[in-house]
């Protein structure tokens, strides 16, 4: 586990309140009340990007932060900008919250009947395909 | 170093073409060892079911082994190159991360010489082939529909095709609309149980490791029956050296484990089968006094001509939802319009299109095939614009070869062996960006005829180099070619190659049956010649 003190969670909070702000439909990244809780997750998944995103606090204004400032960031360390875009965007959408919001269920698995191409192949939406006729060039006929 | 028992075959490499040759070897009474640097994949370290799936693609599942940066991989030096290398190392190959779709290459691919007056023709052709596409097909349990009016005409596949899905239908219709091709994406991946493995669930994660298993790699399809057979499969087993003898046969090779301890295979054949960089980089390591630039490399070919087509992703947003995220990742449909040359172009040959999932949340909001990155209240209206209502055309357009892309062995960056790693020069040619560009244009207009009202475009992406071909070339002239029309090194008799290093030229699809086929062809050659098989005495 990563170990990241209050302070800094305060002020990544902060931050990533400006890149995620609430709208009508969505929470901003601290009304989702669960953000530290997923931020511990994806640091736990993804322990190599602790050190960029350190650095990425550190680098960022923190009571003035605007978006403008990200841009500064992406030319000045790179490497701190993918880890702070990365775990705030990873963090916000592992929230139960803003995936139902989303519509997203996650990569679930889903049921199908195989044998369901028969009623479109059936209703002839490859009949045009069919009609066209062969498109494939064969070299023996070309190649005199 | 420790010497092991004399054997009939050793296989260096346990991924695609290697699985598949030490099955049918196996099966016909040949003594078997194969070495893999990797290990065998475990379904329970898959991560496409768990949350973190999108971050781990991003690092311990990235395709690229020098983000991945495991203790199986070597490092592969792309500085120089346009398009940097995807593989994996393990049982199974990088047919454990590949998207499954299973295309042949088609008649005109054999023989763009004599139809379009570049390149080479292969010394094979389609024809010749098809019997063991047909065969390979079973083997791996492909999902599809026969009678593409794109193909020669072939047996069925097993399964039936895999969903249309929302997506799939919208864009078929628009190309029926357009009067352009399209037809069911044939799929290594299984819409029915077969051969004991579950289907498909639609998940779409194929390129971070089916959990399911529905989707075909060797660990799954070929190294059980091998082994059922008696092939013996060593993993953690890096090889550093192909071994020969006075008469400049192969007698084994040098392997090394994972503490450094070496020893020596011996065996009566070698077949290599380790990627078109890994294979490249293995006779480039090889050399000795009788093969001073690499072994089997009289030619000077060795390494030379390296393909990896140029990839380009088209995405359509629509005003409904599709279930993006979801459905095989693989392909649902897939369209030829444009994969034969046209005089009235300004480029050769053409490309594959193949419509995919787009992923999940990340995928839409950090840049990698699809994101668009932006912050603040605008980011919440992309995501209500875009979240589960694209749908991607994925595009591989053909790479002619050229000598001028190469691998050499890189001076000092090595693996955590020791061993040196290779270093990729590659740049993407004109008619590559002439033909992308074109191909770009019109998958757009494919999709906006299908309803999208907006169309994002990444074209001649860096991290694309699945499909590594090319570095040894096939052909009936020695002094123009590596290998044999039955893969077999014009300079070593018992060294054979199997993997896509052979491609004489690139073709536009996806290269994993056709590897697996000529590896099948190049097996079943063995078997039927070993009477006639040079071995050191």
């Amino acid at each position: 586990m990563i170990e990241l003190d209050q302070r800094l969670i305060s002020q990544l909070t902060s931050i990533a309140d400006v890149m995620l702000p609430e709208t009508p439909q969505m929470p901003s990244v601290s009304g989702t009340g669960s953000f530290e809780a997923s931020l511990l997750k994806v640091l736990d998944s993804r322990p190599d990007l602790a050190k960029g995103l350190k650095t990425a606090i550190d680098l960022l204004p923190k009571e003035t932060f605007q978006l403008s400032d990200l841009d500064a960031l992406l030319t000045k360390d790179p490497e701190a900008y993918t880890a702070l875009t990365t775990i705030v965007a990873a963090s916000y959408y592992q929230v139960k919250e803003v995936k139902v919001r989303i519509g997203y269920p996650g990569q679930v698995p889903k049921t199908y009947d195989p044998y369901a191409y028969v009623e479109w192949v059936q209703e002839g939406l490859l009949d045009p395909v069919v009609e066209r006729g062969q498109i494939w060039k064969d070299p023996r006929e070309e190649i005199k | 170093m420790a010497r092991e028992e004399n054997i009939d075959v050793l296989i260096i490499g346990a991924g695609a073409s290697g699985g598949v040759a030490a099955r049918h070897l196996a099966e016909k009474g040949f003594s078997v060892v194969c070495l893999e640097q990797g290990e065998w994949p475990d379904r329970n370290d898959f991560r496409g079911a768990e949350d973190d799936w999108e971050l781990a693609i991003r690092k311990d599942w990235a395709l690229s082994p020098n983000i991945r940066n495991l203790d199986s991989d070597y490092p592969v030096n792309a500085e120089k190159s346009d398009i940097d290398p995807l593989m994996f190392n393990a049982v199974g190959g990088s047919m454990v991360i590949y998207a499954g779709t299973w295309p042949r290459m088609l008649p005109s691919d054999f023989r763009v010489k004599s139809l379009d007056g570049v390149a080479e023709d292969w010394p094979i052709d389609y024809f010749e082939l098809a019997p063991y596409y047909d065969q390979i097909d079973l083997e791996i349990g492909v999902s599809g529909l026969a009678g593409d009016p794109a193909y020669p005409a072939h047996p069925d596949y097993p399964l039936p095709p895999l969903p249309l899905g929302k997506a799939g239908r919208k864009v078929a219709q628009a190309h029926n609309d357009l009067g352009w091709h399209w037809w069911p994406e044939p799929n290594a991946i299984l819409s029915a149980p077969y051969d004991g493995r579950n289907p498909c669930v639609q998940r779409g994660v194929c390129t971070s490791g089916c959990g399911e298993g529905a989707k075909a790699s060797t660990d799954l399809t070929h190294w059980p029956k091998a082994i059922g057979a008696g092939a013996k499969l060593i993993t953690s087993a890096r090889v550093r050296k192909i071994t020969v003898n006075d008469q400049g046969l192969a007698t084994g090779a040098i392997w090394v484990d994972p503490e450094g301890r070496e020893f020596h295979q011996s065996a009566k054949v070698v077949i290599l089968a380790a990627n078109a960089i890994g294979t490249a980089r293995l006779l480039l390591l090889s050399n000795n006094s009788m093969f001073p630039n690499g072994l089997a490399n009289s030619s000077g070919l060795v390494g030379k001509r390296l393909m990896m087509h140029p990839f380009a992703v088209v995405t359509g947003w629509f005003d409904e939802s599709l279930e993006g995220w979801q459905g095989q990742f693989g392909a649902s449909i897939t369209s030829y319009q444009f994969y034969e040359t046209n005089p009235q172009h300004d480029f050769v040959r053409g490309a594959k299109w193949a419509l995919s999932p787009v992923g999940g949340p990340l995928n839409h909001v950090l840049p990698m095939r699809a994101g668009t990155e932006v912050w603040g209240e605008q980011h919440h209206e992309l995501m209500n614009r875009t979240f589960g209502k694209g749908a991607t055309w994925a595009i591989f357009g053909e790479d002619l070869p050229e000598e001028s892309n190469y691998i050499e062995l890189d001076e000092s960056l090595s693996d955590s062996s020791g061993i040196p790693s290779p270093k990729v020069h590659y740049k993407i040619s004109q008619n590559s960006k002439r033909l992308m560009g074109f191909q770009v244009e019109r998958a757009e207009e494919s999709l906006r005829a299908a309803g999208a009202s907006d169309v994002t475009t990444a074209n001649l992406l860096r991290y694309s180099g699945w499909h590594l071909m090319g570095t040894a070339k096939m052909g009936d002239d020695p002094a123009k070619s590596v290998v044999n029309r039955f893969q077999r090194s014009h300079d070593v008799e018992n060294l054979y190659i199997v993997d896509g290093s052979v491609f004489v030229t690139s073709s536009g699809v996806n290269p994993t049956a056709t590897i697996t086929a000529l590896a099948l062809r190049t097996a079943d050659n063995i078997v039927k010649s070993r009477s006639l098989q040079a071995v050191p005495s």
